[in-house]
């Protein structure tokens, strides 16, 4: 099966430390995957609040280049990107009008054939639990290790369709293979305000401040994500928030492939884990 | 605010609401599941489920300058949760699609609006986001030049800033995407 890599625009940029450390981990995996050829934004948050069609055409030409490419399965690890795509095939499904109208526009043939999956899905169906096991040659074991999944990857369900939408466990069981601890707390899948970090950080300082406390109230010695965003806001705005609440948090966030790569024995200047806000050092003592 | 509504106005947005929608306003029975848990609630001026109730009342002009439709940050646990199925998310992107469409400017959350206007400008001149010259527009757009510039320096030494753009080849497929739809 072609396997068909979305990496999506933070993957490029802000959050490169994500595609170095998926890369490392697919290649031990020994999963190839393809850049779809000159793909596009999928036109994230803004789109969809602006302009409805526009939101499902973007995205679209995406999965119309990557199927006419012969790809089957489309990884997308960004989990507002996994969700535009899954949204799209999802609109495309059910409004074959707006569907000819991008074919139309596309100048493209498309079946909306194609099966879509985050990075977890991926993970857990491609790779498979038994085979990510057997590759940890290093046991993260004593390490506390909170999953948070935000909103996009388990919502809306029916869209979706992965994981349970109010109480995932997809991402706890990928870190209870590398032998750390999953640890439980209340806001898994609370948001973290997302898309409005910079036009109203206060109200994203407030929600992900309560996330992060909320962590380490609950024993968490670090937190590990799979959607960019998160990752920005919890990383990102961490200092900002002991800050402003005068209290210290101290928590480095990982992709979750950089906590896969370090129990597969890759070094954290390998996985990127340098480039994160919140320094990972002291953490990683414990284990490394 | 306004009492006395036009049955014929009302109808017409409820009809325009629910043909994007691909839903029944009719079918929300208020009991506020939405509201309670969404997550930004506390900044709202009416909360999700009187947003719902107010469009299907034809209260149009509270509703197209609610601060609500441009703070929900579609998290969708609106939706997720709705025991009646009702999209709840949805309507929000249909009620700021429509006031973006009217050429209605946010009085209280401009920002939030700039932010999504100056995004997709971005998508149509480049076909990706040039994230450095993303923030630069929004800034110039909403003067706020100095806030959260702290973050800069550590993020260019962090390698989070590129500093050149990647665009999409055929830009003209774009460019062609955003004619047929815009």
């Amino acid at each position: 099966m072609k396997l068909a890599y979305y990496p999506g625009c933070s993957l490029k940029g802000t959050s490169f430390e994500y595609e170095v450390s998926l890369l490392k981990v697919l290649e031990a995996l020994n999963i190839e995957i393809q850049e779809i050829p000159d793909w596009n934004c999928c036109g994230a948050s803004a789109a969809h609040n602006l302009n409805h069609n526009l939101s499902v055409a973007l995205p679209a030409r995406n999965l119309a280049i990557a199927e006419n490419s012969g790809f089957e399965e489309v990884l997308a690890p960004c989990a507002a990107c996994s969700s535009r795509l899954k949204t799209a095939k999802y609109e495309m499904a059910g409004d074959d009008i707006l569907k000819k109208r991008i074919t139309d526009s596309l100048e493209m043939p498309y079946n909306n054939s194609l099966n879509i999956s985050n990075m977890l899905e991926f993970l857990l169906n491609i790779a498979g639990k038994e085979k990510i096991k057997s590759l940890v040659k290093k046991p993260l074991s004593g390490l506390k290790v909170a999953s948070y999944y935000g909103c996009l990857l388990v919502r809306p369900p029916k869209v979706m369709q992965f994981d349970d939408a109010e109480k995932p466990v997809s991402m706890d069981e990928l870190v209870a293979l590398t032998d750390a601890v999953p640890v439980d707390y209340s806001y898994k899948t609370e948001c973290c305000g997302a898309i409005n970090s910079l036009s109203k950080p206060d109200v994203v300082m407030a929600l992900t401040g309560k996330i992060l406390y909320d962590m380490k109230e609950h024993g968490a010695d670090l937190v590990v994500v799979a959607c960019p965003l998160c990752h920005s806001n919890l990383d990102v705005r961490q200092r900002e928030i002991e800050r402003k609440y005068a209290e210290k948090i101290g928590l480095p966030v990982l992709f979750i492939t950089e906590l896969l790569g370090l129990s597969f024995g890759f070094s954290p200047k390998e996985l990127a884990i340098d480039g994160h806000m919140v320094n990972a050092d002291k953490v990683l003592e414990k284990i490394l | 605010m306004k009492t006395v509504i036009n049955e014929q106005q009302r109808r017409n947005f409820v009809g325009e609401v629910e043909s994007k929608l691909h839903d029944k306003l009719a079918k929300c029975y208020q009991c506020g599941k939405c509201s309670a848990g969404c997550p930004v609630n506390f900044e709202m001026d009416y909360t999700p489920n009187q947003i719902i109730k107010m469009a299907e009342l034809g209260m149009i002009d509270n509703v197209l300058n609610s601060k609500t439709i441009w703070l929900c940050v579609s998290c969708n646990t609106c939706s997720t949760r709705c025991p009646k199925g009702f999209e709840v998310a949805g309507i929000m992107d249909v009620l700021r699609e429509i006031a973006a469409r009217r050429g209605i400017k946010s009085k209280t959350e401009k920002e939030i609006q700039t932010f999504h206007e100056v995004f997709l400008d971005n998508v149509k001149s480049n076909g990706r986001i040039f994230e450095l010259e993303l923030v630069g527009k929004y800034k110039l757009k909403t003067k706020h030049l100095f806030r959260d510039m702290f973050l800069a320096p550590k993020m260019i030494e962090k390698g989070k800033l590129k500093m050149h753009s990647d665009k999409v080849s055929n830009i003209n497929q774009i460019a062609k995407i955003f004619k047929d739809f815009e």
